[in-house]
């Protein structure tokens, strides 16, 4: 694991992670505070929130891909790839070991903003606060189910063709993900076309993982066999993504 | 367990290396032991390529070769991220009971462990790198350490420190080592030569970089 323990030394080493940690932290309680929830106390919960799962997204989509690209770009430009690759460590071996440093601060980013919402946010009913706790639970699972394959596919991008095309690639494709598949199906309930169609199918609907609307609106937990089913469907997404990945990795940039 | 072997290269005669077409080839075989070997060559004869060829991450033109131990390969270019400090990198890089020897060794060079690497001057981001493969030979098995120009910004003190633990670990440590020596008494009693689009090998005790000189064009 010398790969993962050097990766994991740069990235915390580059303390860029403080500022993520600082966010999620400070920002779902004083977001809400220069918001209209001032004014209406009902609104406090939900804007926490919306902040605290907002804030979460942006620091994965932002600093995580952008991270997770440069680490991938270095690998191979700096010539350590290659070194690692002639001391026997395989390329997949190398595309996992970053993976992991990447996750070790995206896991627990997560499972802070989830804590977080679950002790600041849950009901005072009995009934409603273990819904809560399993609400966000979900939500938890299904936003590392998105962001972990993204995260190796931006990696690999920025190995083969560098750093901007990997982070812009997996940006654009989350928030198409997130919000355009959305905008395409509104789309297609007007004007129905079959080849928009397919693409609206094979496309990856991320938005299925935002689980904020969910709990601002306190819906309630998502069904167990709902949750297994997206479970099961953003794990396909993390199969082909990883796949993917590692036809794209590169331990050493094309000379 | 591991059982302990010595390190060796064996190139087979017809051995051609290069990037599509070939740069060199060896019209005889080349076998190397554990050692200090150096490949001497002018710019652009193929150094790089004979130890990337070596390292397995570039497939010769023609031919084949065998080695024996575990490979590191230093490219030339190798650089850590600026942030992180040497200190930082042998912790992460070095197995815990070779740590406090590097330290040591980084402190007798005078290569400041606590200075991001960014900051660091060419010859101690080189220090570096030579400090963290030196240290991560494996002691239960053969080595072959592929090290690309690795004198290239290197003071006197520190290149003679790194030739004295060469020399003593000579029998469980392959060196290839390409370099452009700078002095005409620099030892080589064996060195691989690049000239023209062949390759040869010359093996001789006392044989020096002024003996080999004159075989260059």
């Amino acid at each position: 694991m010398r790969l993962f323990r050097l990766t994991f030394a740069t990235i915390f080493q580059r303390k860029a992670w403080v500022i993520c940690l600082f966010a999620i932290l400070v920002v779902p309680f004083a977001l809400p505070m220069i918001s209209t929830a001032t004014e209406k106390p009902i609104l406090m919960q939900p804007a926490r929130i919306q902040a605290a799962w907002s804030t979460l997204w942006v620091c994965a989509l932002i600093w995580g891909l952008f991270t997770a690209s440069r680490e991938g770009e270095t690998n191979a430009k700096t010539g350590i790839g290659e070194y690692f690759q002639t001391t026997g460590m395989s390329p997949t071996r190398q595309l996992l070991e970053i993976w992991l440093a990447m996750l070790a601060f995206i896991v627990p980013l997560a499972i802070i903003t989830g804590a977080l919402c679950y002790f600041t946010t849950a009901p005072a009913d009995a009934k409603e606060r273990a819904m809560w706790l399993v609400l966000n639970a979900q939500y938890v699972a299904l936003f590392l189910l998105v962001v972990a394959p993204l995260l190796a596919l931006s990696t690999a991008l920025a190995s083969r063709f560098g750093g901007i095309t990997g982070f812009a690639a997996t940006l654009g494709l989350t928030l198409y993900g997130l919000y355009g598949v959305g905008y395409l199906d509104n789309m297609l309930k007007v004007d129905e076309n079959p080849l928009m169609r397919s693409i609206w199918v094979f496309s990856p609907h991320y938005h299925f993982a935002d689980l904020t609307q969910r709990l601002y609106f306190k819906s309630g937990a998502l069904p167990m066999a709902g949750f297994w089913a997206m479970t099961l469907y953003f794990s396909g997404i993390l199969a082909f993504y990883l796949g993917l990945s590692r036809l794209c990795f590169r331990t050493r940039a094309a000379a | 367990m591991k059982t302990k072997s010595a390190p060796s290269i064996h190139l087979d005669p017809g051995l051609e290396i290069g990037y599509g077409s070939p740069l060199a080839r060896f019209g005889q075989g080349v076998t190397l032991a554990g050692g200090t070997h150096f490949l001497l060559a002018r710019n652009g004869r193929g150094k790089t390529t004979l130890l990337r060829t070596l390292a397995k991450t570039l497939k010769p033109v023609a031919g084949n070769f065998r080695t024996e131990g575990f490979i590191q390969y230093l490219p030339e270019d190798l650089r850590f991220d600026p942030e992180i400090t040497p200190a930082v990198i042998f912790k992460m890089l070095l197995h815990k009971d070779k740590v406090s020897a590097a330290l040591d060794l980084a402190k007798r060079i005078e290569l400041d462990t606590k200075k991001p690497y960014g900051r660091l001057s060419t010859g101690n981001r080189r220090k570096t790198n030579l400090v963290m493969a030196e240290f991560s030979v494996k002691t239960d098995r053969g080595n072959i350490l592929l090290l690309d120009e690795p004198f290239s910004g290197l003071d006197a003190f520190a290149r003679q420190a790194f030739e004295e633990i060469w020399k003593a670990s000579s029998v469980n440590v392959l060196r290839l080592v390409s370099c452009h020596p700078d002095y005409d008494s620099m030892e080589m009693p064996s060195a691989i030569m690049l000239e023209g689009k062949s390759a040869n090998h010359f093996q001789e005790q006392g044989q020096t970089w002024s003996s080999l000189k004159a075989r260059m064009n």
